[in-house]
């Protein structure tokens, strides 16, 4: 620790003058006490007991908190939720409210997850709408001609793998932005649905078939299953994103993607894998819309690849990647869906939605970009 | 001009065996051949210094070395054995390790996410974070750079210097067979590149084979034992460092442009030729 302080108070330019310094010397004494290693790749690396240095330097527990990313937007939704309370004399608040805005923020999380993590990796699903309502098309049509709905789920996923491979395939093959790639085939899928279908929309109720009830029946009060999903599928996602080695790789080259590719990252692989889990994710959340309604539409979910883009960058996902973080895309999410509901129970038009909405994104990112600047140095 | 002469600057264990040969290495980007024909070996125990224009191709030819490109035809052998590259991850199971020209660092990342970035530390299927922390620190500070605030940190807060440093101290900790270096030392002070130059040195001495890519003539005559110069995706001389002046190297660069032109070299003032090829 004494170190660290030391190195800081030197500045920048001093600090790295000293090191370099030391380390022709330092990697002398270090060939005379060793012999040349050995091993796979890192097997060289000596470590005697040496503490890790703390992870963000110095300062108390909760100066480190504030200076989380997600931080700023765990706040800002504190502040909506005591507003909405207040302006809502007391049902915003209730448990009942709560399984509703999760319930209904659901479909757009799951959405949100797949949307969330391609962006760290440096990339847009513009395709997500046309995806979800596809995939869902087809498995309404089929648990509606006495398929079992297992098989529609099925080939629901199948579909939305499929999608997302496409994407991943014309954006990381035929090197094409994947912004364009995607809006690409965000107009084919689009038509696609409309030519199949016409237009109409397939109900498949009564009688509600057991999947389906798993997949977005009701638990609770106001609460249904789907919140479950969702955030057992954040969790999982988050685990990979956070801790495992996949995940590392994602941050790497929506960083950096030479650097990644240098340093011997599967980048290719990796980022189609992005794309096919953005996809599947983007279908099962139709699956999950079409077990809530008991029916599907083709405009069903065309207006998710914004809220999902939305939802991510409040969250603090940064649009050029390499930043990001679950806890923020679910915060992300649950903020959209708290200003939904919470204007519809104070009593505001919900023609104000989209402002609020709008007004946040901006508060977001430049509270985002200023908490950046203070944890990562100025150039973030 | 032929035999190495050994003075007390120069002095260092014998050549080792060839390890690295590049031979025919052509590559083509679309309609630009980035390299035509190249041939280089490197031995074990000695620094190569690879010099040319910029553009001349050194960067693809390093990242060729590493497996971050393809070679478009030509071979690679190692120990006289073929092999392919077919990613970083090849070469560096070979034993090669590189510092690119970028230095190959994701800013947005921490720098012991930066140091194992490509061969992570895991527990079981996840990510070791604290071994991966505790071994970069225990490396930073053998290689004297301890009191760098905190591994948890980004990259994008460390100055140049630092960045150099990390960069080059992860290659020497994974370091197996051969050094790549791709000018390893522009952003750099004088005194910083004396220690980048340190490093090189005992490398070699620990019999690694060390490829530097340098743009200042004078700093490659003080730390390479033979030259390779590129000009125009060619290898237009490759030759041992005898202390040939900073103008003779500056020639085998300007020769090649002056042969394209259709120039004698006598035709030309000296002048002239060092106001073109020294910064
Ligand atoms: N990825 C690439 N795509 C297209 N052209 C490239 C690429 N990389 C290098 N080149 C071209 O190849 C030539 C050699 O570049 P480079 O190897 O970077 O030269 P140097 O490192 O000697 O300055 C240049 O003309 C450069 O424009
Ligand atoms: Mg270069």
């Amino acid at each position: 620790m004494c170190e660290a302080a030391e190195g800081s108070t030197t500045g920048n330019r001093g600090s790295s003058e000293v090191s370099l310094r030391t380390m022709g010397s330092g990697f002398r004494s270090r060939e005379a006490s060793s012999a040349p290693t050995s091993g796979g790749p890192g097997g060289g690396v000596v470590a005697p007991e040496a503490p890790a240095l703390s992870r963000w330097g110095s300062g108390s527990p909760l100066t480190r908190l504030v200076r989380q990313r997600e931080f700023g937007i765990i706040a800002v939704g504190v502040v909506l939720f005591a507003v909405f309370s207040l302006a809502s004399s007391g049902t915003f608040d209730s448990f009942q409210t709560w399984g509703g805005i999760g319930s209904s923020a659901a479909e757009l999380g799951i959405v949100s997850v797949g949307v969330g993590f391609l962006m760290i990796s440096g990339e847009f699903d513009l395709s997500v709408g046309a995806n979800f309502a596809f995939a869902a098309l087809v498995m309404a049509t089929m648990v509606h001609d006495g398929y079992p709905p297992i098989e529609g789920l099925l080939v629901d996923l199948g579909i939305g793998i499929g999608i997302g491979l496409l994407n991943g395939i014309v954006t990381v093959f035929l090197n094409i932005p994947s912004f364009i790639a995607t809006l690409g085939t965000y107009f084919l899928w689009s038509a696609v649905v409309l030519i199949v279908t016409g237009g109409t929309t397939i109900t498949i109720l009564p009688p509600t078939p057991t999947l389906l009830n798993v997949l977005g029946g009701f638990i609770g009060d106001q609460m249904r299953s789907e919140i479950l999903w969702w955030l057992g599928i954040a969790l999982v996602v988050g685990v990979v994103l956070h801790r495992t080695v996949t995940g590392n790789w994602i941050y790497a080259i929506g960083g950096k993607r030479m650097a990644a590719r240098e340093a011997g990252v599967a980048v290719a692989r990796t980022r189609v894998l992005a794309f096919v889990l953005c996809g599947m994710l983007a279908a099962f959340a139709g699956a999950v819309q079409l077990a809530h309604l008991g029916s599907m539409s083709a405009g069903y979910g065309s207006a998710y690849q914004l809220e999902a883009i939305a939802a991510s960058v409040v969250g603090g996902c940064a649009l050029t990647g390499g930043r990001g973080s679950m806890v923020g895309i679910v915060v992300g999410t649950v903020i959209l869906q708290m200003l939904a509901s919470g204007l519809i129970l104070s009593g505001v038009s919900p023609y104000w939605y989209q402002a609020v909405v709008g007004i946040i994104i901006i508060v977001a990112v430049a509270m985002h970009t200023r908490i950046g600047a203070v944890v990562h140095g100025a150039e973030s | 001009m032929s035999a190495p002469t050994t003075n007390d600057e120069q002095e260092h264990a014998a050549r080792g065996p060839l390890w690295l040969e590049a031979r025919s290495i052509t590559k083509q980007f679309g309609a630009v051949i980035a390299l035509s024909d190249v041939d280089v070996s490197f031995s074990l125990g000695e620094v190569v210094g690879l010099i040319g224009d910029n553009g001349s191709g050194k960067s693809t030819f390093v990242k060729i070395l590493s497996g971050v490109y393809q070679a478009s035809s030509g071979s690679l052998l190692v120990e006289g054995k073929p092999v392919r590259f077919h990613s970083a991850a090849d070469a560096r199971a070979m034993g090669v390790e590189t510092v690119h020209q970028d230095l190959g660092l994701v800013d947005s990342m921490s720098i012991a996410r930066n140091f194992f970035l490509g061969a992570e530390r895991r527990k079981g299927p996840f990510l070791d974070l604290k071994r991966m922390e505790r071994e970069t620190s225990a490396m930073l500070r053998e290689i004297g750079l301890g009191n760098l605030r905190a591994i948890g940190q980004d990259v994008s807060r460390l100055s140049g210097g630092e960045r150099q440093a990390i960069s080059i101290g992860r290659a020497v900790a994974f370091q197996r067979k051969m050094l790549i270096l791709d000018e390893p030392t522009s952003a750099l002070s004088i005194q910083e590149t004396e220690k980048v130059f340190e490093f090189m040195r005992a490398a070699r001495d620990r019999g690694l084979a060390v490829l530097a890519v340098m743009h200042n003539l004078t700093q490659v005559r003080d730390v390479a034992d033979r030259f390779v110069v590129f000009y125009h995706g060619r290898k237009i001389a490759d030759i041992v460092n005898t202390g040939q002046s900073e103008q003779d190297l500056a020639h085998y660069i300007i020769e090649g442009k002056l042969a394209e032109m259709g120039i004698e070299r006598e035709q030309v003032d000296m002048g002239v030729i060092r106001a073109i090829t020294t910064e």
